[in-house]
Order: C-alpha cells, then structure tokens, then sequence
C-alpha cells in the first residue's frame, strides 16, 4: 500500500503543512483575480455607462438601437432595464427606468381603455400601435420586445398581464386574471386567421372537434369569460362568435 | 386573405357612424350581462349622437321593425347585413330611461322614448339664453312662438313635452312664470336671481 509523504506522525505533519500552503497559495490566487475581476468590472461598468449616457437619447428614440444595445447587454448578463429605481444607477444614469415605467404605464392604459370590448385579451399588433398613438411623436417608436420587456417589469405588480402565444409567431396580452384554457387558445389562433369570427362549424371543419368540445370551448368563452360577443344575424343561419381582440379596427 | 377593417364611415346624412357600428355582434342581444353592458352603452351613445345630428327627438319600437324611417342609418347596417331587433331595442330604451337618458312619451307604455340628448336643465338654459340674446325677457310668448319661432332658433321644433319640462326647471329659479293666455298657455321669461 502507497502512503502519501512516508509513514509515521512526521509524514502526518508534512502532509498538514503541504495542504496549508496549497490553501494560502490558492487564496491568494483568487483574491488576485476577484480583484482583477472587480477592477475589470468597474472599467466595464463606466464604460457602459459612458457609452449609455452618449446615446441615451438614440436608445429611448430609436428601436432598432435600443434592440442592439439590449441584446449586448443581454450577451454579457447585464439587464439595464431590470429593476428601475432600484437598480439603482441604471436608472439614473439611463433614465431608462423612467422610460420603461412610462411605457408600463402607456401599456396598462391600453389594456384598461380595450377591456371592455376586448374582455382583457388584446391582439400585440394592435398594442403596440394603440400604444404608439399615446406616445407623442419625438419619443420615438416602440417595438413589440419593448411591450413584451415593459410587460415582464409589470410583473412584481400581480396585474395578472401576460404575453400568450397563440401559435405562429402570433401573440396577444391578457390583462386579466384569467386561465386560458388549450382549447381556447386553438379558438383564438383561429379567430385571428378568420377576422375575428369563429363558429362551431369552423373549430369542427379546422381541428375535427367533437360539436360538444367545440360549443363548450365557445360558451365558456361568450358567458363565463366575457371573451367574444354573440352574432344571431350570421349568414350560416348558426350562432357565430366574434373575437373583438381579434378584429381588424381603423379608428 | 383580406378581411373588412373596421372603419368610421360617414352616413348620407353627414354623420359620423363609429367603427364598431361595423362589428356584426353589435346587432345581437348578448347573454353575458357585462358584455350586453357594453352594447347598450354603445348603442346608447349612438342613438343620442344621432339624434343631435339629426335634431331626432322621438325614437319608436316601429323604427327598428321596417326600413324607410329617419333611424335607418344607425338601426341597420346594410354593408353587413345586420339590423337591430325591435326586442333588443326595448331593452335599450329601457335602460336608457333608467339613466334618465330618455322618458316614456307618452307615459305609462313602452314602445316610444323622448330622447334626452339634452337633459331638461340643458334645454332651460337654452331656452332661457334665447329669450335673453333676442330680448324678450319680460314678454309674454306661447308655447307655439318658442316652437315655431319666425326665426329659426335652437328650439325649433322642440316636443311640447320637452318645453314643458324646461319651463318648469326655469320657473323653480324664478326665471319663468306660465301664464294663462286667451289661446292656452304661455310663459313669461324673467331675468331672474344670477345667484339663485
């Protein structure tokens, strides 16, 4: 049998000593480098913030340098937006905790001000123009990621506002406290390939629903969730539901 | 695919119609009470909107069963199809007197509202602001010379009822007394307490 160092308390006491030093060596090492980390991080850091402040403006008022500048700031694990105000000097070197609360703001209005002939479901094209229309004019556009970011800084709040995919790349924002059910987000995407209308006919036509499956997905959307309104006059001589989200206004 | 954009378009009239007048459910009594809400709010809006444009003071069950009437251009919507059926418009008129919004002319019936696209109050201070800017503040005038003045004014053909009612607002003030006349009523605009 191989013994580390020898035999005997002599050979004990080497081996304590050899680990002692590893120990010291090997703290010194790190403090080094968390030190060198720490003095990169800092020449990282104002950097960050001389360019942020040199193109403040260009970031709140251009979106396609805003997207640039989040997703380099993405790549290095920095968020400028998270957490305004206490985030601390992001915000205040930024302005941009401002610029994402206005925005949150902006959003919630939308949503409150649709809510009533959209049920709380609203389609994100139609946001993010309704929203564009409140902003005035030299702030800039916004784009979908800024909704979409605005929204997860909305969060904290337990408004209940959510992103859903409805399939294809195509999203709506719910603003109520409301558990979308599968079948109805299938209503949805169908409602946003048809207008806004949907029918019996059409979930059974487009998915092989059972009548039964494709009544109850509709009814529970019309009575429980307030979700679509009810047509009596449809040409088909059936009842058809309309998604007013869904629907293509010009107002 | 193309689908119809929901857009304002403006009537024959020269009115204004919203663009959810284009939204085919909009005709369709709705089973979920906050839903039918919304409905009887825009439907409220609409009709009072219209009425003003088209100086419309009576609104019939009858003029959602048949075309060919003055509510034609909001009742129906031709490009789509739809019309508003004469049971969902008792149910709004309903409402709509519930919020002082219309009365029942004449009372105790259901099938014809006098729209309130003024309140009473708003028409006495018309009235009132007539009599002052064309001085005839002391004088005695009949019903029928505020109906029918020989200058068009903004009472023109105001319902005998409506005039009624705002005379009455003015003459809590002081600011109107009724006075008997050999050919029926009349009434007396007074300059009244600006203070009350």
């Amino acid at each position: 049998m191989h013994r580390l160092g020898g035999v005997g308390l002599a050979a004990f006491e080497r081996q304590q000593q050899s680990q002692r030093s590893f120990a010291e060596l090997s703290n010194e090492l790190s403090k080094a480098q968390v030190e060198h980390l720490h003095a990169q991080m800092d020449h990282f850091r104002s950097a960050l913030v001389r360019f942020a402040t040199t193109h403040r403006d260009k970031i709140r008022k251009d979106p396609a340098f805003r997207h640039a500048f989040q997703r380099m700031c993405a790549s290095i694990g920095v968020d400028p937006l998270a957490g305004p105000r206490k985030g601390g000097w992001w915000a205040e070197v930024l302005n941009l905790g401002d610029w994402q609360y206005e925005l949150g703001v902006q959003i919630v209005d939308v949503c409150v001000s649709t809510r009533e002939r959209n049920g709380g479901l609203i389609e994100m094209g139609e946001l993010v123009r309704l929203v564009g229309r409140l902003r005035a004019v030299e702030e800039g556009t916004i784009t979908e990621e800024d909704v979409i970011r605005s929204i997860k800084t909305l969060k904290p709040l337990g408004a209940g506002y959510e992103v859903i995919d409805v399939g294809r790349g195509r999203k709506m924002v719910r603003s109520v406290v409301k558990e979308l059910d599968g079948d109805q987000a299938v209503v949805l995407a169908i409602a946003q390939d048809e207008g806004g209308r949907v029918s019996e006919e059409l979930l059974i036509a487009r998915r092989g629903w059972a009548v039964e499956r494709a009544r109850a997905a509709l009814e529970n959307m019309l009575l429980r969730d307030g979700l679509c309104w009810l047509d009596e006059q449809d040409e088909s001589g059936s009842p058809a539901y309309w998604i007013l989200s869904a629907m293509h206004w010009d107002e | 695919m193309s689908f119809l954009t929901l857009a304002p378009r403006t009537t024959p009239s020269g009115y204004l119609l919203p663009s959810i007048h284009s939204a085919a459910p909009l005709f369709t009594q709705q089973p979920n009470p906050n839903t039918q809400a919304v409905v009887t709010e825009h439907w409220t809006k609409l009709i009072l909107s219209y009425a003003r444009h088209r100086r419309l003071f009576i609104l019939r069950v009858e003029d959602a069963e048949a075309a060919g009437n003055d509510w034609d251009e909001i009742l129906r919507n031709e490009q789509i199809n739809r019309r508003l059926l004469p049971s969902h418009l008792v149910y709004i008129m309903a409402d709509m007197v519930a919020k002082n919004r219309a009365v029942y002319e004449p009372a105790r019936q259901t099938r014809s509202v006098l729209l309130y696209w003024r309140t009473p109050e708003e028409w006495a201070e018309a009235l009132h602001g007539w009599a002052d800017s064309t001085g005839q503040l002391n004088m005695i005038l009949t019903f029928y010379d505020i109906i029918e003045p020989p200058v068009p004014s903004p009472l023109s053909g105001i319902p005998m009822t409506l005039l009624r009612k705002a005379i009455t607002v003015l003459a809590k003030t002081s600011r109107a007394q009724i006075i008997w006349v050999a050919d029926g009523e009349g009434v007396r605009f007074l300059a009244g307490n600006t203070n009350k």
